[in-house]
């Protein structure tokens, strides 16, 4: 007797469970994803370096990355801000290495001898 | 950092127009170029600008929050997830089937990848990998091919204004094994583990590695579309005449090995030229004024009977053949002169050879090979990993049904070849 109740009750919450999931579509079912993204890197931001009130009587180094074939425009940008800020001792230098290696030594050289720095940047 | 956009590209432009560049307005903000740069460098600095810390990432939740399936497809497209196609999405159970194609922990790192040299680099695990794989729509017995190339930390949406275009060769028995396609069609949207192994790539470097971001970490100006599998193919090394080696042997692995290799490049023709010269001729002649972007590396991928020719005619090896190319190819005198200042000015003054080359006049050959590892390659640099030199940048690849005298050739470099074995 007891195991015939248990199958009848069993047999009813069957019912209801398969009437619960009948009364929901695919679209409407509620489905658990994974994340596709990888693990982005934590990024260290450098403050930036005090900036000069003004750039009369001051140093600034153009820092020439050697990005392929850009040479004609690195020379026109010297000889244009020369022209045209002449109160200014624009010095141009060739960074070490290919456009994407690091050069610390001129980087100290920057921090010892100028006030500011414009580094030219190719893509 | 405080930028400036000149006008954009600036390479080999005369000086006249870097001047009228220079005078003009930064195409970004619109303002005048040189009165930014001043004040770039005399603006004081706000209170963010002198802020030093770590820059604030997004939380990386290992499930996304649960939704019906429509929703999930809008939100991957909405995200920038994929490709611009539909994707599988990679529920629990998905994912869990992949990982079981592996022994590697699903929290192993398996490397990490970054747009460009210059950008910051993602890394990424065994179970991240295995959901891109899972969205690409490949089979659990591809998985440890995905995690090889993977492993190599190319990206394969390089970040530049060039567009650059992948490739990947698979060698050795994984590739019967998943049923990959050497045969007819192998090149083409024709079989489930060349395509979807393909289309993984491009859906790890977008997630996995930061690459693929329209105005950020992509810029290629057309796109290429050979990004869409990234020509994903085995070697026919059934198909390769005597004493031909498969690439991956070539490049220092055992037969027995399985292994992927990735190239970069830009461009693939696939040509046929019914004649009576020698094929291996044809090819010679092609290769001479073959112009593309890269112009002193090319790629070979012949049909198994066009090498069969080729071996007929003598050649005993790939490195045969490639040395024959090398040495028997010159540079047609207007490229020749493209990117050499110095040698232009000794012309100039006399001095030999490049006097007489000068002389020869524009519509010659000057005899100089661009495919000898002496000539220069400006475009290395784009090649993160070069290995295995060889004594020419001529690469030959065998593939196809042989149902054609068909070849395809290319500016692709070799970058890198990796074990499969290892992810199994």
């Amino acid at each position: 007797m007891k195991t015939g109740t248990g199958c009848f009750l069993a047999g009813i919450l069957c019912l209801l469970s398969f009437g619960a999931v009948a009364g929901q579509t695919a679209d409407e079912a509620k489905i658990t994803v994974l994340n596709p993204r990888g693990i982005q890197p934590p990024i260290r931001k450098i403050p930036m370096a005090a900036r000069p009130a003004t750039l009369d009587g001051k140093t600034v180094y153009i820092v020439d990355t050697k990005y392929p074939r850009t040479k004609e425009f690195v020379d026109e940008l010297v000889k244009i801000l020369k022209e045209k800020r002449p109160e200014t001792n624009w010095v141009l230098k060739e960074k070490f290495g290919g456009y994407m290696d690091d050069d610390p030594k001129l980087w100290a050289e920057i921090k010892e001898k100028a006030q500011a720095a414009i580094v030219l940047i190719g893509h | 950092m405080r930028m400036v956009y000149s006008p954009h590209p600036v390479t080999d432009r005369p000086a006249a127009l870097c001047r009228k560049y220079l005078e003009g307005k930064d195409p970004i903000t619109g303002r005048p170029f040189l009165e930014e740069i001043v004040e770039n460098l005399t603006r004081p600095l706000a209170e963010e600008d002198r802020k030093g810390g770590f820059l604030k990432r997004e939380p990386r939740p290992r499930l996304l929050a649960p939704d019906t399936a429509r929703n999930l497809e809008k939100l991957f497209y909405d995200s920038d997830f994929t490709d611009g196609m539909p994707v599988v999405l990679p529920t629990e159970a998905r994912v869990a089937e992949m990982l079981k194609a592996t022994s590697r922990k699903p929290d192993e790192l398996v490397g990490s990848m970054r747009p460009s040299p210059p950008h910051e680099a993602w890394e990424y695990t065994v179970e991240m990998v295995a959901v891109n794989a899972v969205m690409a729509g490949a089979k659990p017995e591809y998985f440890p091919t995905i995690l090889a190339l993977a492993s190599t930390g190319v990206t394969s949406l390089f970040s530049s204004t060039s567009s650059f275009a992948r490739m990947m060769v698979v060698n050795g028995p994984v590739a019967n094994e998943i049923g990959m396609n050497s045969g007819i069609g192998a090149l083409g949207p024709l079989n489930r583990a060349n395509a979807t192994i393909g289309r993984s790539w491009t859906l790890i470097s977008k997630n996995l590695g930061g690459s693929g971001k329209v105005g950020e970490t992509y810029l290629g100006t057309q796109g290429n579309p050979l990004s869409y599998n990234n020509l994903c193919f085995p070697e026919a090394e059934d198909g390769l005449p005597a004493g031909w080696n498969p690439l991956h042997v070539q490049k220092g692995f055992k037969k027995s090995e399985s292994v992927v290799s990735v190239f970069s490049g830009w461009s693939m023709s696939d040509i046929a030229w019914y004649s009576e010269m020698p094929i291996h001729q044809v090819i010679r002649g092609w290769l001479e004024h073959f112009f593309s972007f890269n112009t002193n590396a090319a790629t070979l991928i012949l049909d198994p009977i066009v090498a069969d020719d080729v071996a007929q005619a003598g050649f005993g090896s790939k490195e045969a053949y490639a040395d024959y190319l090398a040495k028997n190819t010159g540079t047609p005198a207007w490229l020749y002169w493209q990117n050499r200042e110095n040698e232009l000015k000794q012309a100039r003054a006399g001095v030999e050879p490049y006097a007489t080359y000068l002389k020869m006049g524009p519509g010659t050959v000057i005899p100089v090979s661009r495919y000898s590892r002496e000539s220069p390659t400006p475009s290395a640099f784009m090649a993160s990993k070069e290995t295995a030199e060889s004594a020419t940048t001529i690469e030959i690849v065998v593939t196809g049904g042989g149902t054609n005298t068909f070849w395809s050739g290319g500016d692709f470099s070799h970058v890198t070849s990796t074990s499969v074995d290892q992810w199994r």
